[in-house]
């Protein structure tokens, strides 16, 4: 795929936007691809590296995905630039279940890097609006810096119709900085979102997640209406290579959408 | 009446399989370590062992297998895509354990996406599988429910007959027919009596071992630390195993050409689920032991209704620090009593 614009989220993050080479790529991508799904996207001599799909699945012209500069292929794919060429496979794996979602009010719940896979959830569903209730999203980083997709947040602030919680963890905000100082857990409480015919969307660090749930819990949300994403190492993308496996779930197969429900009953000592 | 392949006709079934274009494989010795290898004679084959060194799985999947060659240029990017080298094979000689493995990995090959390289080599081989007589201690097929004459996995069964004179053709499968139909005129009719299999004693309870494995509550156990206290995590064990199946992609040469191959991996290694980040899920070896023992006897068979081991004892007999399967699900026999 051709790189057709990137640009820097944060230290050591990137997002590219991608265009399909090939037009029958790009017809089976449309086809397929539902918020939710990841992809592996490559550069040749360095590999492959899993990441989600970070663009919703309303807007399919092309791909756009945000990474962090940490490994080797992470690295190479920050040093392609615009016009390069870059490999993806996929989509992979499971997705949100949209159609679920109608009618209800939506809490996302995002740390750090972890925002691009609930952006792409929060685009699709924003871009069908009128499909939904009440919209919240609660995002943390740990530094002003560290915040991705500032643009977009700015857009989400200036709508009326979504309510955006912002925060930086202690000591990581800046002189001019006017919203909370915090950790995602415990903002997430003051903010209060109510459990009533609301669906949360959860992603982060694991132990984010660990307390993020234990708060949604005290807010009175039911597992079963909290899903989140489970970013295990994976290699092959269809359910044999045996790396993602936490249990007996192939993450890539299975996931990488759960309920929390249903990551209560996987061993937590393989997450 | 019983078809009989007689040993001193082999030579002539090799020679007539190989002029039919068919590579011939089975046991040999190469590099002081047995293998299942290709052959230009019977007189190659080493049919006395127990068992090779090397499973089977090699010949299916390879340990490093080259999926795509890349060449960049400045406009573009040209692939190539190997396949898995075409052609009949038969191979002869094969043991229970192995062709059950091969029957055993089937299903997680061709589970939602099929993997060509597996099921080309799988529909190209015939395999003759050779029923023991012969055991060492290490063999444990019976605790898995299989036997030394077990027909899972395999096309044709032979029975040696007593005496080393030859063995009894079980015709299995098609393929089996098919590859047996062209040395027809070797084969004799006869009623020699088969050599008993070997008797290999039932070494722990897998029903047992499974249902303790199962229950939630034993997962956080202190045996999974004890069990696997020696455990170096050297992943021969794994390597060995004619049912693991974990790999890894890997490219393989420079920012304009190269290969992309996939190569064995190993769930006992310790980056095996490290993340770029740090976070490692399994970080410890006993952590990893555990996940071994469960997908084996736990998880796989929840998926594809099989224990993902056949009892070939090679992760035991070839263990540096002598682990291995057994020990750890006779110790699980005791602790379901």
């Amino acid at each position: 795929m051709k790189i057709v614009d990137r640009h820097d989220e944060a230290p050591g993050v990137r997002t590219m936007k991608l265009e399909f080479q090939d037009p029958a790529d790009h017809e089976l991508f449309k086809e397929t691809y539902r918020t939710g799904m990841f992809g592996l996207y490559g550069v040749y001599g360095e590999g492959e590296s899993t990441f989600c799909v970070a663009s919703p699945e309303t807007r399919k012209e092309y791909i756009e995905c945000t990474f962090r500069e940490s490994g080797r292929v992470t690295s190479a794919l920050a040093r392609a630039d615009i016009g390069d060429l870059v490999t993806f496979r996929g989509p992979y794996g499971n997705r949100f279940p949209l159609e679920e979602f109608y009618g209800k009010n939506l809490l996302f719940i995002a740390g750090g890097i972890a925002l691009p896979p609930t952006r792409s959830v929060i685009w699709s569903c924003l871009d069908q609006r009128e499909k939904f209730g009440k919209v919240t999203i609660v995002y943390g980083a740990r530094t002003v810096a560290d915040l991705v997709y500032k643009h977009e947040l700015e857009e989400w602030m200036q709508r009326d119709d979504v309510e955006l919680v912002l925060a930086v963890d202690p000591g990581g905000e800046s002189p001019d900085w006017k919203h909370r100082i915090g950790f995602v857990p415990t903002v997430l409480e003051e903010a209060a979102p109510s459990p009533d015919n609301c669906v949360a969307v959860l992603c982060g660090p694991p132990i984010m997640i660990k307390f993020t749930l234990i708060s949604l819990k005290k807010l009175g949300f039911d597992e079963s209406n909290v899903y989140t994403t489970l970013e295990n190492r994976m290699k092959c993308g269809l359910g044999k290579c045996g790396r993602c496996n936490v249990g007996s779930i192939y993450v890539c197969k299975e996931g990488p959408v759960f309920t929390a429900e249903e990551v209560s009953r996987m061993p937590a000592a393989d997450l | 009446m019983t078809k009989i392949l007689f040993t001193d006709k082999l030579d002539s079934c090799v020679e007539r399989w190989r002029s039919a274009g068919m590579t011939v494989i089975g046991p040999v010795q190469r590099a002081n370590s047995s293998v299942y290898g290709a052959v230009k004679s019977a007189s190659e084959l080493d049919l006395n062992l127990v068992l090779t060194d090397r499973s089977i799985k090699e010949l299916f999947f390879p340990q490093s297998e080259p999926m795509l060659r890349y060449a960049i240029t400045k406009a573009e990017i040209n692939t190539d895509e190997f396949l898995p080298p075409s052609g009949p094979r038969i191979i002869f000689g094969a043991r229970a354990c192995d062709a059950s493995g091969l029957a055993i990995d089937d299903p997680l090959f061709g589970w939602d996406y099929k993997d060509e390289y597996w099921f080309q080599r799988r529909n190209e081989s015939v395999i003759v599988t050779i029923a023991c007589t012969k055991a060492d201690e290490f063999c444990m097929c019976t605790s898995l429910k299989l036997s030394p004459d077990s027909t899972k996995g395999s096309d044709i069964l032979l029975r040696p007959l007593e005496n080393n004179k030859g063995w009894q053709v079980e015709e299995l499968t098609d393929r089996g027919r098919e590859a047996f139909k062209s040395v027809a005129d070797l084969l004799q009719e006869g009623s020699d009596p088969a050599a008993a299999t070997v008797t290999v004693p039932e070494k722990f309870n897998a029903d047992a071992c499974a249902e303790w494995l199962k229950n939630p509550e034993n997962f956080e156990s202190r045996f999974w630390k004890e069990i696997s206290a020696r455990c170096i995590g050297c992943g021969s064990c794994t390597y060995l195993c004619p049912t693991c199946h974990c790999f890894d992609i890997q490219d393989e040469g420079g920012s304009f050409e190269g290969i992309r191959r996939k190569n064995w991996d190993s769930c006992s290694f310790a980056l095996f689920t490290m993340h770029t980040s740090g976070h490692n899920p399994r970080s410890t070896q006993s952590a990893r032991w555990r996940q071994r023992i469960m997908h084996k006897f736990n998880y796989f068979p929840g998926k594809f209704s099989a224990n993902s081991c056949s009892g070939c004892g090679r992760c035991t007999r070839e263990c540096p620090v002598d682990m291995g399967i057994t020990e750890t699900l006779q110790e699980i026999s005791k602790l379901s009593q």
